[in-house]
């Protein structure tokens, strides 16, 4: 209840009722009162407290906190609120005093004797890490004896918890040096403590000894969350915060593990290694990996333990994802092992199902690598039959239900295909029909228990999602397309049949599926089109799965590519909806510029034939111009999303004015210019386009003068855009941006005569 | 106010191939969309720059206008 009241300042006294309680005994009343502060921090807003309520609540809550509170259901309840009161806590952290005190408390209360106050004082801690990173300087020494007591001898929560806490430091500076790297000249908000870095020599050797503590099925177990996965978690994201320097803290601890015959030791020097193959670089690893590889790959073929081959197997994915590829200076995959490599992988793929599943996802990586090689020849042609068996064969496990071992056979598949060259062209044609066989099969069955109808369901995800990447494969080279056009029919109608199923995931990958076949297909999509358009009506509908409409909105104009004028019987249906969709409140934002997009395609596709709908469509633009113009980014989030915002507007702008060029009806368009040029000005007057926002910007200009001609010529000589912002294009070093430009100058040229 | 979860993906790969397949159909439709675009400004500027020798009727000029002063 005080969640709504309180934003809306109607109960003002609630708060401060709540408070006098607290110096009330007995305990219970208090314990009650601690908790009901705790949820109402939890619901909500800190900006609706103020700060005179915020100092008593957190008063309340430390002073229950205190060790000298005798009732340890009152420390509980005042520790689990004070993790839900630390987002108001702002002021408080700021001032030095405030801050010492409620951290010695929280300190102390995780060595309370009671475990649950324990955990909840770590989850203050973990929760102070992300929120007050920059002012942890001053404890972090303390903190780190805490928790390495705690990851060393206390309860499993417990120490979980201890280990989040270098976790979330390693977030928080993950992304602080992501923002240094990224802009040198950047003023960081947050500089970096390196804390990490510090803390390294004693983090490391704590982290490695939580390895050792595996539980014996946890590979099996998808919820398990243990000690072992947590350190290991923790040790990989050490790696990305600190590079190389943690390679020489890590080498002593497998090369002294990893052939002793007890598993554990095996399998935690492994994780050891795998964990840290992304952050340090790669010339520190390459060397390290060359020796290592010989021994991964007899150790995934020999090793009878299944965590160790599984974690192997997962390593050499490791392996593969951050060291192999066109932009590694030394490759560690050569002529010598690749066959090794590969034949190790496909005999791991008949393994138990994880670790099967992490040998595809090795040779996902293995294959992406490989994407660069070129059209013609790529290390993996003479293995590629034998490598798409092999998958094929997992898909057919009975136990591929297991582990993902499915999904990760496809997925694997798929990147195989889209890596694939020239050379292997004829047997990625084979796998059309064979996939499309896998998919009939699917449709035939009867009818399932609902269960096995969401295994069915996910199965077809999987089976569209194939033929898509194979459409796009085999539609896009002149030498393979009449092989895809033979058996087109028979696709659509499986995709057709699909949608008869009621999955989004489903409806998604079939209808990105059915975009690559339209544009494989070109205008001979035509005779798909009135069985399929209910279905693309009922993706257009579809605001809940929002991501099922975002696809449905960029098949349209894969459509109106196709069709073009053709798509004219269709387009009231489908401006009605996508009309619809933008006055939605409950459609998720992010689909709205690719919607505006959409509007260009489709008048580019009808013409002039847009005509009837520039009365709806035009002041949707206008208005959504005008919040774009000047919503600067808060945030880079918002702003973001502002310049994706501003791309569809001027595509939507750009594609009426190309579809109306040469038309008759082109003075339809007249009385919207001057608010397009206005909208082009105040873009250029902000100053925060980002380059794509630039180039679509001046191109519409250059639309605007080709297609209305000397009739704009006054407006056109009026705006900013044509002159300050045309010159600074044109001397863009972005070559789109010129091109645009150029474009534009030369409308604007023939405009004026 | 349950324990916070604070599980983290444990051995998982970090692609999606399901994103990786819708980024690449988003990348693909974009570079469509500037493909059009470019294709009908090309036929624009060739209609407006090239004489038409195939057709009879002559494309009429576009209305000659007074030089603008500076």
């Amino acid at each position: 209840v005080a969640g709504i009241e309180l934003p809306h300042n109607h109960w003002p006294e609630l708060i401060g009722s709540l408070l006098s309680n607290i110096h009330q005994l007995p305990s219970h009343v208090k314990q009650a009162t601690l908790e009901t502060l705790g949820y109402l921090c939890e619901e909500v807003s800190s900006d609706v407290v103020d700060q005179d309520h915020v100092n008593k609540i957190l008063t309340a809550v430390v002073q229950g906190m205190n060790s000298s509170e005798a009732n340890n259901d009152v420390r509980l309840a005042a520790t689990r609120a004070l993790y839900n009161a630390l987002g108001f806590a702002q002021a408080n952290f700021t001032n030095d005093m405030e801050r010492d005190y409620i951290m010695r408390v929280v300190c102390e209360a995780t060595l309370s004797a009671e475990v649950k106050i324990r955990q909840a004082a770590f989850e203050c801690l973990v929760s102070i890490s992300s929120t007050y990173y920059e002012k942890l300087a001053a404890y972090i020494q303390d903190i780190f004896n805490i928790t390495a007591k705690a990851v060393k001898e206390d309860e499993e929560p417990v120490a979980l918890q201890a280990i989040e806490f270098w976790s979330s430091i390693c977030d928080e500076e993950i992304d602080i040096l992501d923002e240094y790297g990224a802009d040198f000249s950047a003023d960081s908000d947050v500089p970096c403590f390196y804390f990490i870095k510090q803390a390294l020599p004693a983090l490391v050797p704590m982290l490695l000894e939580t390895l050792l503590k595996q539980e014996e099925d946890q590979d099996q177990d998808e919820g398990a969350w243990n000690l072992a996965m947590a350190g290991g978690t923790c040790l990989g994201l050490v790696a990305r915060t600190v590079g190389d320097d943690i390679v020489p803290l890590v080498m002593p601890f497998i090369e002294e593990n990893i052939t002793k015959p007890d598993w554990r030791q095996r399998e935690a020097a492994t994780y050891a290694f795998g964990s840290i193959l992304e952050g340090p670089s790669p010339d520190k690893l390459t060397p390290i990996v060359n020796v290592a590889l010989n021994f991964m790959l007899s150790a995934l073929m020999k090793d009878p333990n299944n965590h160790v081959k599984d974690t192997t197997a997962w390593t050499l994915g490791r392996i593969f994802e951050f060291l192999h590829g066109s932009t590694i200076e030394t490759p560690i995959i050569t002529q010598a092992n690749c066959q090794q490599i590969i034949t190790v992988l496909l005999q791991s793929m008949k393994d138990v199902p994880n670790v099967a599943e992490k040998a595809c996802g090795a040779l996902y990586f293995l294959a992406q690598g490989y994407e660069d090689v070129g059209s013609v020849s790529s290390p993996l042609t003479p293995f590629f039959h034998d490598i798409v068996q092999a998958l094929l064969t997992v898909t057919h496990r009975e136990d591929s239900g297991e582990s993902r071992l499915r999904t990760a056979a496809y997925e694997t598949l798929n990147e195989v295909v889209r890596c694939s060259t020239d050379e292997t062209a004829p047997m990625v044609m084979q796998l059309l029909p064979v996939i499309m066989m896998e998919l009939h099969q699917t449709l035939e069955g009867q009818k399932l228990p609902s269960d096995e109808r969401e295994k069915q369901a996910e199965l077809q995800g999987l089976l569209c999602g194939c033929l898509q990447v194979l459409i796009q494969k085999v539609g896009s080279s002149e030498q393979t397309k009449y092989v895809f056009m033979q058996h087109a029919d028979q696709m659509m109608g499986l995709f057709l049949r699909v949608f008869a199923c009621r999955s989004a995931t489903v409806h998604e990958e079939a209808m990105l599926a059915i975009g690559a076949l339209a544009y494989a297909t070109g205008p001979d999509f035509a005779k798909y089109m009135q069985e399929f358009y209910k279905y693309l009506e009922m993706g257009l509908q579809n605001f809940e799965e929002y991501q099922v409409c975002a696809i449905t909105v960029g098949v349209v104009g894969d459509i109106c590519r196709a069709l073009e004028e053709k798509i004219l019987p269709y387009c009231d249906g489908i401006m009605t909806q996508l009309l619809k969709d933008l006055s939605s409140n409950q459609l998720h934002r992010s689909v709205k510029p690719p919607i505006f997009s959409c509007f260009g395609d489709i008048a580019l596709a009808i013409g002039e034939n847009f005509e009837k709908y520039l009365i709806y469509a035009m002041p949707m633009l206008q208005g959504a111009a005008e919040l774009s113009a000047h919503a600067s980014g808060a945030d880079d989030e918002l702003s973001e999303y502002t310049n994706l915002l501003r791309n569809g507007i001027l595509e939507a702008y750009s594609g009426i004015f190309q579809g109306f060029k040469g038309s008759p009806k082109t003075q339809k368009l007249m009385p919207y210019a001057p608010h397009v040029l206005q909208f082009l000005d105040s873009l250029y007057l902000e100053r925060d386009m980002d380059d794509m926002v630039t180039k679509t910007a001046i191109g519409v200009l250059g639309d605007l003068a080709d297609t209305l001609g000397s009739n704009a010529r006054h407006l056109i000589q009026q705006s900013v855009s044509s002159k300050d912002f045309l010159n600074e294009c044109l001397l863009s070093d972005d070559h789109l941006i010129k091109e645009s430009a150029e474009w534009a100058s030369n409308a604007i040229r023939i405009v004026s005569g | 106010m349950a324990p916070h979860d604070i599980r983290r993906p444990f051995k998982r790969y970090a692609i999606s191939d399901q994103q990786k397949r819708r980024e690449i159909a988003l990348q693909r439709q974009a570079q469509q969309r500037r493909d059009s675009q470019h294709h009908a400004r090309c036929l624009a500027s060739s209609v407006l720059s090239l004489p038409n020798e195939n057709n009879p009727e002559p494309i009429p000029p576009e209305p000659t206008t007074e030089p603008e002063p500076e």
